[in-house]
């Protein structure tokens, strides 16, 4: 019997074997093109109130009595479209493969995420939820990664993330509150309506000042607890987000425990979509260089990386910065995602959700990292309507992946772009 | 100029005085030896040459120029590498990532090429990459470049370790203990990987070992080491034929 | 003076939460090399388990089955709920640390993480989200001396703490598996070759931390007599912090850094307005740590978070 299963599973795998990346992203954007135009009318055919925002998995676990017409809708909108047009058109994205990868690889790489970026931004207009869920996911992305970096890479326990976070989203929330809004807390805007594209220029600024912000307070924390070995990263660093949570509690100027509020509407899905990228870029580029696997050689034998020329402590506070500035970048995405911020949110339970994404996912590895940050915000939108069971349901897999794959489900992996976006048939196979 | 002089160098860890008043001085490409008894000392004097330790008192002059207090990286990157007792491999790492991460230091791509990848970083990468495989060619060990260095037998792990010591472009290279636990085979192989080095790079070479086989036959001068203290020094012979030598350490191999 | 005094006995109070729960989180990291992140909600449980000791009893006692009088309920809810929560201790071990024995270290910490949260939402699911009140055993009374107002739940605390950390020093230095447990905190990878089973130390290590822990719950049930899930969320991260500014290797300075941390935090409450004490605290922390890397009794070592 397992063998048969085995046997068929084999086959499928064949039949799929030969699609490119190009194919799936085609056949996606098919799925996503015939919701958009048959989603409702498909959904009311099935009894569903509206279409299912989450895969049909929320309407599952709400109404059980939906569950028939939630399948079909998934299968139909989903699975068929997806898997009949990548099939049908692989030999046809093979050959554009083919030729895409006679481009630069930058080239090719930005024509793929356009492709994608236009699925994802199709997906998300169909409801508000879904374009928060996926800006949330995108941010999410970027913590995990950069905390992957120190964790992983590193191979230190740091916790102080939520700090750098709260650091971003405070200084980008400043900035961008202070220059060009007028609020109650930080007075009139010191320059008044500037025109909406102007926002997107003077954003970015704002980020990356927060980035800035937040590395230098990775020096706080890097300078005391790298001069030893050990531990001490792991409680110097929660010392420092209590720090920074605390301190921005009492900074009445700022709000206070109420927070902040009123930060303009720049955070587009476009824009969020572009940081999440430039931050897997760099960080894929960083820990694939020699550079950054000194990262790795200062991880598994310190005394060797500096017998080998190695700058260890620079490698580390190097990492450590790096990975507190995309933190801090994150934070101020997210303050202007949701608009609001306030000191709470960068409190243990945030540390315990990056710390469940990055373990999820898997250490030491960038595709490990996505798949752990977006599973994550998935699964915990998902079972949504369990209530607080779904606090028993997530830890329970996470000790279960814990057990069964220590370092995390998709660990030490390379990320090679080249490898994924290449054809995946050559063309003598394809007779 | 001697390549690497140490004077009166004097080591105590918390009171307890390890290495006392010692003395060394290898020209450029000779065969240096350090041999005694377990505990006696040598590779606390490696690590204290190597920055690993700061002495206590002394002086460490690589090429007439003070290396006490500098940072182990620094010391390599004038032309120190060195290898240890139990190799200290990176885990996670494939062998061509070994002997490229020993080129650290000659990396000028900074941090604007390791984060968005610019064309120098790949140009640079690709030259350590092309050195790095001549180096695992030469010793024999090329078509494990792939290969993370756990799965490998232990023969072709020590001879990535030297790879990667040859990549800092030692002027001296420091051995520690490299044949300890290899067959009479793999030894063999070793002595000949010692030679293919010394004949095409040229570096002076000081050793730590406990085979004298192969301290006699290669090194040209002898330190005996006993206590923390240099109780006779020559060449092989005159190391062989010293009494005090025989008494702290030949004596019982001679009695095997 | 007097309001100096007054905040050296809270400060002794508050400090002896810290130090009972730090003591747990220290063992385990002292001897295992592990943090139990779970530790903090550990706490909780045992408050809530004594919280149902206490109740049971009173019960019992109030419909007539036997009579005690009510210091004794005390002793004995503290007794069965530090036994109680032992197992509780050791089913964290089975669940979350041994299959991870040779995983790295900081995915026992994330199991431990887990296993916290679902204790608090377990505990949630079970009593609901409505907070509970500790039965009151012993009346308070206040006792004057010189001006400083002390009252007899204050000083029971405190001697209940003091008592159980002696118990716990001289149970590490005399009994023989005390001394296994010492000897495992020096080499983790010799000592289970001279016989010692780490299948027992590991156990009883958590067991034991476990008990304190919920000596430190039935106590600040008595103290503060309000019992909510997340109670031993916070406390439970300042108790990690203390513990390791105790030093590894040192069970009793992980008692004594509690102590320090709550005399830090009543202290900065007693000068700055109390808004500002996290922050004031973990900065005196943050330079503490700075200027002694290892702890107060800590020695200097190496350990890699081994990936």
């Amino acid at each position: 019997m397992k063998e048969r299963n085995g046997k068929r599973f084999s086959t499928i795998r064949k039949w799929f074997s030969g699609i490119p990346a190009l194919g799936w992203l085609l056949g996606a954007f098919v799925a996503v093109i015939i919701e958009y135009y048959f989603g409702e009318s498909l959904a009311d055919m099935l009894g569903l109130d509206r279409i299912p925002v989450l895969f049909g998995v929320v309407i599952m676990l709400k109404k059980p009595a939906a569950i028939p017409g939630a399948f079909a809708y998934v299968f139909m909108i989903y699975v068929l479209p997806v898997t009949i047009i990548a099939r049908i058109t692989s030999k046809a994205m093979n050959w554009l493969a083919v030729l895409l990868e006679k481009l630069p690889l930058w080239m090719s790489a930005i024509l793929h995420l356009i492709l994608l970026y236009y699925i994802l931004d199709l997906w998300a207009d169909m409801s508000d939820y879904r374009l928060l869920l996926l800006k949330l996911s995108l941010i999410a992305i970027m913590l995990t990664l950069s905390l992957n970096v120190i964790n992983g890479y590193m191979g230190e326990f740091s916790c102080s993330h939520p700090g750098f976070m709260a650091l971003g989203a405070y200084t980008a929330s400043i900035f961008t509150v202070g220059l060009f809004m007028n609020d109650r807390i930080l007075g009139h805007a010191l320059i008044s309506t500037i025109p909406s594209w102007m926002g997107q220029i003077v954003f970015p600024l704002g980020l990356i000042l927060g980035g800035a912000i937040a590395a230098i307070g990775a020096l706080v924390v890097a300078i005391p607890s790298f001069r030893t070995r050990g531990d001490y990263l792991a409680i110097i660093s929660l010392a420092f987000m209590f720090i920074v949570k605390s301190g921005f509690e009492n900074l009445e100027v700022f709000g206070g425990p109420r927070g902040l509020g009123g930060q303009p509407d720049w955070a587009t899905l476009p824009a969020v979509f572009i940081w999440a990228v430039l931050c897997v870029w760099t960080i894929n580029n960083f820990v694939e260089s020699t550079m950054g696997k000194a990262l790795n050689a200062v991880r598994d034998e310190e005394a060797a990386a500096e017998a080998m020329t190695v700058n260890t402590r620079k490698t580390k506070m190097i990492a450590f910065m790096f990975g507190a500035f995309w933190a801090g970048i994150a934070g101020g995405l997210f303050a202007h995602v949701l608009r609001y911020v306030n000191p709470g949110t960068f409190g243990l339970k945030k540390l315990a959700e990056v710390l469940a994404m990055v373990y999820f996912g898997g250490l030491n590895s960038v595709i490990g990292s996505i798949v752990g940050a977006v599973g994550f915000n998935l699964l915990s939108e998902m079972l949504r309507p369990l209530e607080i069971f779904k606090w028993i349901i997530i830890p329970v897999l996470l000790i279960l992946v814990m057990i069964f794959r220590p370092t995390g489900l998709i660990a030490f992996k390379h990320f090679d772009i080249r490898e994924i976006l290449k054809p995946k048939l050559k063309m003598k196979e394809r007779v | 100029m001697p390549l690497l002089q140490v004077k009166n160098m004097t080591h105590f860890f918390s009171g307890l005085r390890a290495v006392h008043n010692y003395n060394l001085v290898i020209e450029p490409g000779e065969i240096h030896g350090l041999i005694g008894p377990n505990g006696a000392g040598k590779t606390t004097i490696f690590n204290l040459i190597t920055g690993v330790y700061t002495p206590t008192e002394g002086e460490i002059l690589l090429e007439g120029k003070s290396i006490v207090g500098l940072q182990p990286h620094e010391i390599a990157s004038r032309g120190l590498g060195r290898t240890f007792q139990n190799m200290r491999l990176w885990r996670h790492m494939t062998v061509l990532e070994h002997v490229k991460m020993a080129h650290y230091s000659k990396l000028t791509y900074g941090l604007v090429g390791a984060f968005f990848g610019t064309a120098k970083r790949y140009r640079e990468e690709g030259e350590i990459e092309e050195h790095s495989m001549e180096l695992l060619e030469l010793l024999g060990v090329a078509q494990f470049a792939d290969q993370n260095v756990l799965n490998l037998p232990y023969g072709v792990q020590r001879k990535v370790e030297m790879a990667r010591a040859l990549a800092v472009k030692p002027k001296i290279l420091f051995l520690d203990e490299p044949t300890v636990g290899m067959t009479p085979e793999e030894l063999v192989g070793m002595m000949e990987v010692f030679r293919t080095i010394h004949k095409e790079f040229g570096p002076a070479i000081f050793l730590i070992e406990h085979r004298m086989k192969v301290v006699m036959e290669l090194c040209e001068q002898i330190q005996t080491l006993n206590f923390g203290e240099v109780i006779a020094e020559g060449t092989p012979e005159q190391i062989q034929r010293n009494p005090k030598v025989i008494e702290a350490y030949l004596g019982k191999e001679e009695v095997e | 003076m007097t309001y100096f005094f007054q905040n050296v006995i809270n400060a002794l109070q508050w400090g002896s939460f810290y130090a009972l729960i730090a003591l747990g989180y220290a063992m385990v990291y002292s001897i295992l090399m592990l943090f139990n992140f779970a530790h903090g909600d550990i706490f909780m449980a045992g408050s809530y388990i004594g919280f149902g000791v206490a109740t049971g009893l009173l019960y019992l006692v109030t419909s007539g089955f036997f009579s005690l009088p009510h210091w004794l309920i005390l002793v004995l809810t503290i007794i069965i709920s530090m036994f109680l929560t032992s197992f509780l201790g050791i089913l964290v071990e089975r669940i979350g640390y041994r299959p991870l024995r040779n995983a790295p270290r900081a995915s026992a910490a994330i199991t431990g993480l887990m296993i916290g949260i679902i204790l608090e939402t377990g505990n949630l699911a079970l009593l609901g989200a409505r907070r509970l009140g500790f039965p009151s055993l012993i009346m308070t009374k206040t006792y004057e001396m010189g001006g400083v107002f002390v009252t007899n739940k204050k000083i029971l605390v405190v001697l209940v703490s003091l008592g159980l950390m002696l118990a716990l020093d001289q149970f590490v230095r005399k009994t023989k598996w005390g001394m296994a447990m010492r000897a495992m905190s020096y080499d983790f990878v010799v000592v289970p070759l001279m016989g010692v089973s780490i299948d027992v130390i590991a156990p009883l290590t958590f067991a034991i931390g476990s008990a304190l822990a919920a000596a430190g719950g039935v106590l600040y049930g008595i103290a503060y007599p309000v019992l909510d899930p997340y109670m031993g969320i916070l406390i439970g991260w300042k108790a990690f912090v203390a513990a390791i500014l105790g030093g590894r290797g040192s069970i009793m300075g992980a008692a004594l850094a509690g102590f320090l941390l709550g005399f830090i935090e009543i202290f900065v409450t007693m000068i700055f307005p109390s808004t500002l004490r996290d922050l004031i605290a973990f900065s005196i922390v943050l330079v503490i740590l700075t200027f002694r890397p290892y702890g107060f009794f800590g020695k200097p070592y190496s350990a890699k978070l081994r990936l």
